[in-house]
């Protein structure tokens, strides 16, 4: 078995008491409950705070543009069916600029785990309103407040096809890296939205807010994460931010499997030699 | 003998004047002709007004001709528009009553004949549909093209999809619109064409042809969002990669095309992407990313006429400057243009190696008027292909390297790669600023190596590039120069200045980028006036030239933005002004 120190390669730089902390430790926990080979892992990251973990987290990386996590870990998977294929974005990176790829990764079910570090902010540009910030939400881009409704990645999830939509706190990574090993373990597409405060520029959602704010499903013996009809009522109506996971689906075969001629044949790896008979049948067609 | 002849479909969109015109392309091909055609499209499916334009030649051909011997209307209306381009002599087949339409000046010199092919069609077969296999048995008529070579094309164009049934049908319009010509022509009225041995040549469009070159390359990963001209190569890719063990995805848009080839190619497998206009410009972000962290790939941008939205079904050649300077940052990356079908297969083929060789993006550039035509062409050599994957590092070979530098400092500046999943190869690929094992670095020292490591990459790439190539004779002094899909029309326009007793020749520039600038500067020393003909508003193609080497000679732009191609008479009047 390995233990989680084998996915750690540096010691992150993150602000003290960041909630991407707790992420990178349920990441590396999940990751060595399930004995996941780094080198069989790759981490695709966008822009902001969140894609440091590239630098920290031991496995294959790539840390592309801002908003484009979604299609490089989509070519990744793809390509290489085998490896564990794991998106981290921030919330601006999933739910503003990336949002067009991100629904579409849902509609597709591509067997990827996508971790949102859902701050409310804008972290690493110093501080504007997000996509995720709520209304009347103070900052240096809105210093009127804002004046648009918060978007819910979990909502729009279920509403594009998502099949695996859970929710984590940072502030308890036990619980995350039990998600993120349920995500990990997922045939089709699992997102994990997880607040993750910013302790330097978001006064208003904080450890003790989101303590406040949220309750843990998994305690509710009777939400059934299978009814659709549960989750969406959960997503829509619920009085505080459920923590958890929301809904599960199985059976809807993930994109991968649809579409790969031989998923056990990866085009990453094939012989590119050429089949100048079947090429050359192709060609006589232009006869 | 006829040895040269322009036949023009028209019609308007939905009267399948696509279909009529394809099939006559083929006809002539395989009687052993030499075959181009021009579309002229409307961006719309149903009800504007068509024209598709089949050139043959028994001999070299080159692209459009100047004038129309024979024209083919559905719709009266097309007459008027085409009736100034009508050759003496010619012929013009309406399905109507045309003399309302034209002045007795307009008619003069030409034949005109109802031919009433709707009524035909609905009357022997009880649908319009068969108008069009109607219109092709007249043509093989009045051309003198044997009868069982159009049915021979009708059989392999309809068995497969429509059964025998539907065949046979059509094999009875064709016999009707044959004998429908023989009773309303005179035999002097006819263009008996001569023929030859077609000697298994091919009739493609440059958009097929970058597919079948992807096909052969290697690819197995294509993604993109549909646009016109490009969309071709997709379907025709789509219809057969997975035969190769490759996939097709439709993306959600072009940022996301260009970004999921950058992420299989990453993973190991050859990606492209296609796109035009405004598709490029999506890609841009991505293209720099290409760039800055050293991944292949191919991306065919079929350039169409801009800016915005421009008109979609049109040719243009102004895209150049975008992806020889476009983006942000400095990085290396690699233009080739295609002048013919038989390139836009080999250079696809080269791209592809290209990209891997070298680490950085590859594009094709080739036109509408590429993209979209069809020319005869020689069969691709299929087994000279050769794949080079460059320092792709296979897996056992990995394992033995003790610190595995994704980026690192070499003499030619190109590093070892290793795909996700080998044991020992561990890396980061990096859009910031990066070390040798691609982690982020500020550090002023590695910024400045890193940058020269990256931009040194192609510094010494030129034996490996595709050389430009130098058309015509020698000695003479009067240059051209051009790229991509105008060649076909300027060597036309070279063979009718040899007549005239004034030879020129051609410089084709074939890599854009990197700039051949010892070939340009040679060329442009042995020339006193040189043209640069070119299908864009601000000499795009000039500009680039003048940018890289400072020209003695004198310099002339021939320029074309408008929705047609160059006709070859077009570009000579240009020059004789200047002269």
């Amino acid at each position: 078995m390995r233990t989680k120190e084998e996915y750690h390669r540096e010691k992150p730089t993150w602000c003290v008491g960041c909630g991407l902390y707790g992420i990178f430790d349920a990441l590396k926990r999940a990751a060595a409950s399930l004995d996941q080979s780094p080198e069989r892992m790759v981490m695709v990251t966008g822009i902001g705070c969140h894609g440091r973990m590239n630098n920290y987290f031991r496995s294959y990386g790539f840390h592309g543009l801002h908003g484009r996590v979604m299609p490089v870990a989509q070519g990744i998977k793809l390509a290489n069916p085998g490896l564990s294929v794991i998106g981290v974005s921030g919330d601006g990176d999933a739910y503003s600029i990336g949002l067009g790829h991100f629904i579409h990764a849902l509609r597709r079910n591509i067997s990827l785990t996508y971790l949102v570090a859902n701050n409310q902010i804008y972290a690493l540009t110093d501080g504007q309103t997000s996509p995720t910030s709520q209304m009347g939400f103070v900052s240096v881009s809105t210093p009127f407040g804002s004046k648009e409704l918060p978007l819910d990645g979990a909502k729009l999830a279920m509403a594009t096809g998502g099949t695996f939509i859970a929710r984590g706190f940072s502030g308890n990574a036990g619980h995350l890296a039990s998600l993120i090993e349920k995500g990990l373990t997922h045939p089709g597409f699992a997102l994990i939205d997880i607040l993750s405060p910013c302790v330097t520029h978001n006064k208003v959602n904080t450890y003790d807010w989101y303590r406040e704010n949220t309750f843990v499903l998994d305690d509710d013996p009777a939400y059934n994460p299978r009814d659709k009809k549960l989750a969406y009522n959960m997503i829509c109506d619920a009085k505080k931010i459920p923590v958890g996971l929301i809904y599960r689906e199985e059976g809807r075969p993930p994109y991968e499997t649809a579409v790969l001629p031989d998923p056990g044949r990866p085009l990453a790896a094939d012989d590119l030699s050429l089949d100048t008979e079947k090429l050359g049948k192709i060609v006589l067609k232009f006869r | 003998m006829i040895q040269d002849i322009n036949i023009v479909i028209a019609g308007v969109a939905g009267d399948g004047v696509l279909f009529t015109g394809n099939v006559l392309a083929k006809v002539l091909k395989r009687r052993g002709w030499e075959v181009a055609t021009s579309r002229d499209f409307p961006s719309n499916i149903r009800g504007e007004s068509t024209s598709y334009e089949v050139r043959g030649v028994l001999g070299d051909c080159a692209g459009r001709g100047d004038v129309i011997d024979i024209l083919l209307a559905f719709d009266c209306q097309a007459i008027s528009r085409h009736i100034g381009h009508i050759a003496k002599g010619g012929i013009v087949l309406c399905d109507g009553e045309e003399a309302d339409l034209l002045s007795s000046a307009q008619r003069e010199g030409k034949t005109f004949h109802r031919l009433l092919l709707r009524k035909m069609a609905r009357e022997n077969f009880g649908k319009d549909i068969y108008k069009n296999v109607i219109a092709l048995g007249s043509l093989s008529y009045i051309l003198d093209l044997e009868p069982e070579i159009l049915k021979k094309v009708i059989e392999e164009t309809f068995l497969e999809t429509k059964g025998r049934e539907i065949v046979e049908a059509n094999f009875r319009a064709a016999s009707l619109g044959f004998k429908k010509a023989q009773e309303i022509l005179t035999p002097e009225e006819c263009h008996a064409l001569g023929r030859d041995d077609d000697q298994g040549r091919l009739l493609l469009s440059g958009d097929e042809a970058i597919a079948l070159g992807a096909l052969a390359a290697g690819c197995r990963f294509f993604a993109a969002y549909p646009i016109c001209p490009a969309s071709e190569i997709w379907e025709m890719l789509v219809k057969y990669i997975g035969n190769f063990n490759g996939i097709v995805v439709q993306t959600e848009d072009e940022l996301a095309a260009l970004n999921m080839a950058l992420g299989a190619s990453y993973a190991g497998a050859r990606a492209m992407t296609s796109t035009s206009g405004p598709g490029a410009s999506l890609m841009m972000e991505a293209f720099s990313l290409a760039g800055m962290a050293e991944i292949p790939v191919v991306v065919a941008h079929v350039q169409r006429l801009g800016p915005a939205t421009g008109i979609p079904t049109k040719t243009q050649q102004s895209d150049l400057t975008q992806w020889i300077f476009g983006s942000h940052g400095d990085f290396p990356r690699i233009v080739v243009s295609p002048g013919t079908v038989e390139e836009c297969f080999d250079f696809t083929v080269e791209a592809f190696n290209l990209a891997e060789k070298y680490q950085c993006p590859v594009i094709v550039l080739t036109e509408e008027e590429m993209g979209q035509n069809l020319r005869s062409s020689r069969p691709p050599d299929l087994s000279g292909i050769k794949i080079d994957r460059g320092k792709l590092v296979p897996e056992e070979k990995v394992i033995e390297i003790r610190d595995f530098k994704r980026y690192e400092f070499t003499p030619d500046g190109i590093s070892p790669r290793s795909r996700p999943g080998m044991r020992n190869g561990l890396h980061l690929v990096e859009g910031n600023e990066h070390d040798e094992h691609g982690y982020r670095s500020e550090d002023p020292e590695n910024r400045i190596r890193m940058m020269n490591k990256r931009m040194s990459k192609l510094k010494n790439s030129g034996a490996y590039l595709i050389p430009s190539r130098v058309w015509g004779e020698e000695k003479s002094r009067l240059g051209l120069i051009c790229c991509g899909s105008t060649l076909g029309t300027i060597l036309e326009v070279m063979r009718r200045l040899d007549r005239k007793g004034t030879p020129a020749k051609l410089l084709q520039l074939r890599t854009l980028w990197p700039f051949p600038a010892g070939e340009v500067r040679a060329f442009l020393e042995s020339c006193e006036d040189v043209f640069i003909v070119e299908n864009n508003f601000s000499g795009q193609l000039r500009l680039l030239i003048r940018s890289q080497v400072e020209p003695e000679c004198r310099l002339h732009s021939v320029l074309n933005y408008s929705t047609q191609t160059f006709k070859p008479q077009e570009i000579l009047e240009s020059m004789e002004k200047a002269l």
